[in-house]
């Protein structure tokens, strides 16, 4: 768990500090500056794939965190998270090699570590299973899936291959998180007061960081589907979306995955 | 012959030390800087916990509980910690692909030499796919440090060192005791 001096404040909202990195990287604390200017061109591409690259990293990160801070919880869930950690990390180098084949290097643009500024914050792990599965994987699906055709049509085929992998993988992610949700505030009651603690601090982060996580994309109902949501929560996740999307639009694939 | 309490507390023992090596690798992924560091070990992290899953199971079939831990000696208790408290990153990589895996891969290896191969067939399996698996994750922190010579460490006798308190030290606590319980 966080020790003092584990934070940073944020717009007047203490977050985790970043987690380690190489002095190549220059760290932002918002995601609005961080470069991002579409898939057209290559410099955008180029964007994409670093963000992509540092994402994938934090995931990584955020699941191994969680391996640390709670060694109590059963073995079968730990071992969901172990294999995350593989996952994320191969995530992470199909997207750096993405970005050198692009031209790219490690450290060409500002990075922002925000997913694990907010999830590093909580001492629950339902509360991180609905905060880093549920709410950002989840959305992480519906952005994937909606870039493979984009990326197809615009005939980047390997990168829509590889999206669609990662998203293969990432469903499984949100599945367990699912799963083990619904079984740890099944055992332990409490745990849903700490879940709804949670939402309530997300929803404090993403109004004090600019709303980024309100720019989500329309919700893919197959992948959550697949992913573990039932109709209802498809239903109500469909309609976050929909009234998000009447105050903002961005582009599809230009969110965030892990 | 290793008696069927022997085996399952030389299996429950081993258990442990690969939860722990999970849980120092994982540690050690936020707080180390590179990036291909973190890389490698996330996907080690998984090769631990597959290894400690198929002792864990193991135990069971031992009359022992389901993915059921024991504590090794309370010298190579602390010898971990002080691995997994190890801050620079050359030291890291070091201590854990030079030091503590190929020291349990050999204590594995002992195992093997003095378990018999039929009435214990179902570990020796075990050990001996793990050993497979040990061979790549070896050779991939050894090509990674190739590849980025920063990551290595300036000199070889700080490993020497290590590698002989490790072999000095005692893996097994002296008693199959209480074990540490874990949920299956």
């Amino acid at each position: 768990m966080r020790a003092a001096g584990d934070t940073k404040v944020v717009r007047g909202v203490e977050l985790r500090r970043d987690p380690a990195r190489e002095p190549c990287f220059e760290i932002v604390h918002l995601h609005h500056d961080v470069p991002e200017s579409g898939s057209v061109t290559l410099e955008g591409r180029r964007q994409r794939a670093h963000r992509e690259y540092n994402q994938e990293v934090q995931t990584l990160e955020i699941a191994a965190l969680c391996l640390v801070d709670f060694p109590d919880v059963p073995w079968q869930l730990r071992m969901e998270l172990a294999r995350q950690c593989w996952d994320e990390a191969r995530h992470a180098q199909m997207a750096y090699d993405h970005l050198k084949e692009l031209g790219g290097w490690k450290g060409m643009y500002a990075i922002a570590n925000l997913d694990w500024a907010t999830v590093a914050m909580l001492d629950s792990l339902p509360a991180r299973l609905a905060i880093q599965h549920r709410t950002f994987e989840a959305g992480s699906l519906d952005s994937e899936h909606a870039s493979v055709p984009m990326l197809k049509e615009m005939g980047h085929h390997g990168h829509a291959e590889m999206m669609d992998a990662i998203e293969a993988d990432e469903i499984q992610h949100v599945r367990f998180g699912n799963e083990w949700l619904k079984r740890l505030t099944a055992a332990q009651p409490r745990a849903l007061l700490e879940v709804a603690s949670a939402v309530t601090w997300l929803r404090r982060v993403v109004e004090a960081t600019g709303g980024d996580r309100l720019k989500e994309i329309a919700t893919s109902s197959d992948t959550r589907e697949l992913a573990g949501f039932s109709e209802s929560e498809i239903t109500q996740v469909d309609s976050m979306a929909r009234a998000a999307l009447r105050s903002t639009t961005t582009e599809p694939g230009a969110t965030h995955h892990g | 012959m290793l008696t069927v309490k022997e085996r399952g507390h030389f299996v429950a023992t081993m258990r442990y030390a690969h939860v722990s090596v999970m849980e120092t690798m994982a540690a050690w992924v936020p707080t180390s800087p590179e990036m291909e560091v973190k890389l490698l070990l996330g996907e080690h992290i998984w090769d631990m916990a597959q290894h400690a899953d198929s002792l864990g199971k193991r135990t069971y079939e031992l009359r022992l509980a389901l993915q059921h831990s024991v504590r090794p000696a309370e010298s190579y208790v602390d010898f971990l910690a002080e691995a997994s408290a190890i801050g620079p990153t050359p030291q890291r990589l070091a201590a854990m692909y030079d030091v503590v895996i190929p020291a349990l891969a050999g204590r594995q290896r002992h195992y093997l030499e003095q378990t018999d191969r039929l009435v214990d067939a179902p570990t020796v399996r075990i050990l001996e796919r793990y050993l497979v698996d040990v061979a790549r994750i070896l050779d991939a922190a050894h090509a990674l440090r190739r590849e980025l010579p920063a990551l290595q460490m300036p000199d070889g006798q700080w490993v020497t060192a290590l590698l002989g308190r490790e072999a000095a030290l005692e893996f097994l606590a002296t008693a199959p005791t209480a074990g540490v319980a874990v949920e299956a």
